[in-house]
């Protein structure tokens, strides 16, 4: 099941939160629409779901135009942020309303529709819990109800809203795991709105980057974390950090610094330049390899887990650079130390590419 | 207790920790929740409030009623049943069951539209309409039991269109089910109203994107969750009906075994200065409503327990 956005705009009142988006997912992938808040992938979810309308633009489900169809017709199965079960119904009752609800000549028996629902509450291992109401399970269990709910209508497209939005760190990773189990299984094509940039790089198959109503980029977890398209792609994904420079002469100033990067194929004028935290290198101040380097005074050291982060000070701007222990002990990283920095890997954006907010 | 509950779930919550044991203790805490446990509050003093709520409904409600029992019991049994049970004390009862029954139906279905209307839509003058709908709780009765007669009279603007149909609307029961649904119109949307407006959206769009109908979203969806609330504004609304007195004696027309109420038969029977048939009336009267309304009060708790089973 591919489905394609052609310039779809949707607007509420004064505010555009849909700009042309031209979008395409293919069949039987795993794709993040991921951003901040406000930057439309909700409402774009929504729009593919048939729970809103499109301003302009069309979007085809396997090439037939869908804007016009009715959720019921589309055959996407829906799961909200809040879980959204009702609340009257138990467990095995959420599950089964969609085959209950299907035109009397479609509908099974109301045995087989019981069995159905018992194999789909296997599958997402509640089968014990059937008879209870959505009130007496945890966020986890709903979340996984009102998943058996989506899929008990045999969607050809699932959409996912914020689906662990609202649940604890440690259920929310136990989560993602098994659904990316369930998906390797099912391969329904299937999209997920988050803004949790740790879940969209781990969970899919593709990441939709959006801001303010358009797509920055779309690409694989690796593609968009290496080699970012814009500058908005850079700062959203991850830790960076961030330098205004001024482009002379094949060379980046950065400004109030005295540190250059070279800058060959970038037009001269006012630039930004990004470095992850991991390719800032420290070198140490007496050998021959810190000779010509700028400066840097260890400000905190903040060391969890394999790696420690480092917040440094150089030149009176905040630095921010991540290596593992090992390199931490033998380099005797301590605050107050100063230590010559070596940006491994800057990443020049001229004043043409797209502003960020 | 709903976040004990979830909490005790939050912590078993991964599918594979869940054995039938932890089903069992939550099962265990549940109970231990819903008995006369009494957990630690912000604002102490469950003993002196639970004696004052006692004291405070005994002497504004049970006394009276205490009072009004036993002055009915001089009758004696058969005494009692004597007054009773004469064709136009039943006839009465009748009456005003059915009438205050009808209305409150008649409310249940414009009450739940005038409800969803201030709920779910913004328009101009709503505020208005808002305040239109609490004016029958503020306006005297006798009032509103005399611009209705005026009003429904065959010469009366809209009694007399009715007329030419064919249709009798004052001094007939209609004209009491007319009058006990103005004064019954508040209960259903007050106590609606606050439901509807807690009911997530997403809970209909979820019902659409399943592929139900709107008539299946509505009635299997939204008619459920706002059932509990329904029966509490018809019970209110029966209750309000049952001893309405002041809008209907003017509206009835009181014609004894047709439209003639119990609250009117009891004044009638105080005029004749039968102050033992009056109360043995009242007596039969505050019986049959208590057990309906504790009907009515089992049933929704019921229902409430299936909502929101802790």
């Amino acid at each position: 099941m591919t489905i394609t956005v052609s310039q779809v705009t949707k607007r509420f009142g004064s505010f555009l939160a849909l700009d042309a988006v031209d979008l395409h997912v293919r069949s039987g992938e795993l794709l993040a629409l991921l951003g901040p808040s406000g930057s439309g992938k909700t409402t774009l979810l929504r729009i593919l779901g048939g729970l809103d309308r499109a301003d302009t633009g069309s979007i085809t489900f396997f090439g037939e135009e869908a804007l016009g169809l009715t959720p019921r017709d589309r055959q996407v199965g829906f799961v909200f942020q809040h879980y959204s079960l009702f609340r009257h119904m138990t467990v095995h009752d959420n599950v089964a309303f969609g085959l209950d609800v299907r035109p009397r000549k479609d509908r099974l028996t109301r045995a087989e529709i019981s069995e159905k629902v018992t194999d789909l509450l296997e599958l997402v291992q509640l089968a014990p819990l059937a008879d209870r109401y959505p009130a007496q399970l945890s966020g986890g269990q709903r979340q996984r109800v009102a998943l058996a709910r989506a899929l008990a209508i045999e969607p050809k497209v699932l959409l996912l809203d914020e689906p662990f939005g609202a649940l604890d760190a440690k259920v929310r990773k136990e989560l993602r795991r098994w659904l990316r189990r369930l998906h390797d299984e099912m391969h329904i094509t299937s999209v997920f709105v988050t803004h949790d940039q740790e879940e969209a790089l781990e969970l899919a198959d593709r990441v939709v980057v959006m801001n303010s109503g358009r797509v920055e980029q779309v690409g694989t977890p690796g593609e968009v974390y290496d080699q970012p398209a814009s500058p908005f792609v850079y700062d959203f994904l991850g830790n960076v950090n961030r330098f205004e420079c001024m482009i002379r002469n094949g060379e980046a100033r950065l400004s109030g610094l005295s540190l250059t990067v070279p800058a060959t194929a970038i037009a001269p004028g006012p630039a930004v330049v990004f470095v992850r935290p991991h390719d800032v290198e420290l070198v140490p101040c007496d050998g021959d390899a810190g000779a010509g380097l700028p400066r840097a005074r260890v400000r905190h050291i903040f060391s969890v887990g394999p790696t420690a982060r480092v917040e440094l000070d150089i030149e009176g701007h905040p630095l921010e650079a991540v290596m593992d222990q090992d390199r931490l002990r033998s380099l005797n990283v301590h605050s107050g130390n100063w230590y010559a920095v070596r940006l491994t890997r800057p990443r020049l954006f001229g004043a043409g590419t797209r502003e960020l907010p | 207790m709903s976040g004990a509950g979830a909490n005790v779930c939050n912590r078993v919550s991964l599918a594979s920790a869940l054995t039938v044991l932890q089903e069992r203790a939550q099962r265990g805490a549940t109970r231990e929740n819903r008995g006369m446990h009494v957990r630690y509050s912000v604002l102490p003093g469950f003993g002196p409030t639970l004696g004052l709520t006692l004291t405070w409904l005994s002497l504004i409600v049970l006394l009276p009623l205490a009072a009004l029992a036993i002055h009915a019991a001089g009758l004696g049994w058969s005494g009692f049943w004597h007054e009773v049970l004469t064709p136009r004390v039943l006839a009465a009862f009748r009456v005003s069951f059915t009438t205050a029954f009808a209305a409150a139906l008649i409310n249940l279905v414009f009450g739940l539209l005038v409800a969803w209307v201030l709920v779910r839509y913004r328009f101009p003058g709503q505020r208005l309409v808002d305040a239109l709908v609490d004016l029958p709780f503020a306006l005297p009765t006798a009032v509103a039991g005399i611009a209705l007669s005026s009003l429904y009279a065959t010469n009366g603007w809209i009694g007399a269109i009715l007329a030419g149909w064919g249709i009798k609307v004052a001094f007939t029961p209609l004209g009491i089910v007319m009058a006990l649904t103005f004064v019954g119109l508040p209960f259903v949307v007050r106590t609606v109203e606050p439901v509807l407006q807690d009911l997530p959206a997403e809970e209909e769009e979820a019902a659409m994107s399943l592929g139900a109908s709107r008539w299946q979203t509505f009635s299997r969806v939204i008619l459920p969750a706002l059932a509990p609330a329904l029966l509490t504004g018809f019970a209110l609304a029966f209750a309000r009906g049952l001893g309405e007195y002041g809008s209907v004696i003017f509206i009835a027309g009181n014609m004894p075994g047709i439209s003639e109420i119990v609250p009117l038969l009891i004044i009638i029977k105080l005029e004749q200065f039968n102050y033992h048939g009056a109360t043995a009336i009242g007596t039969m009267m505050l019986m049959l409503s208590f057990v309906l309304l504790l009907v009515i009060n089992l049933l929704q708790s019921w229902m409430r327990t299936r909502h929101h089973a802790q």
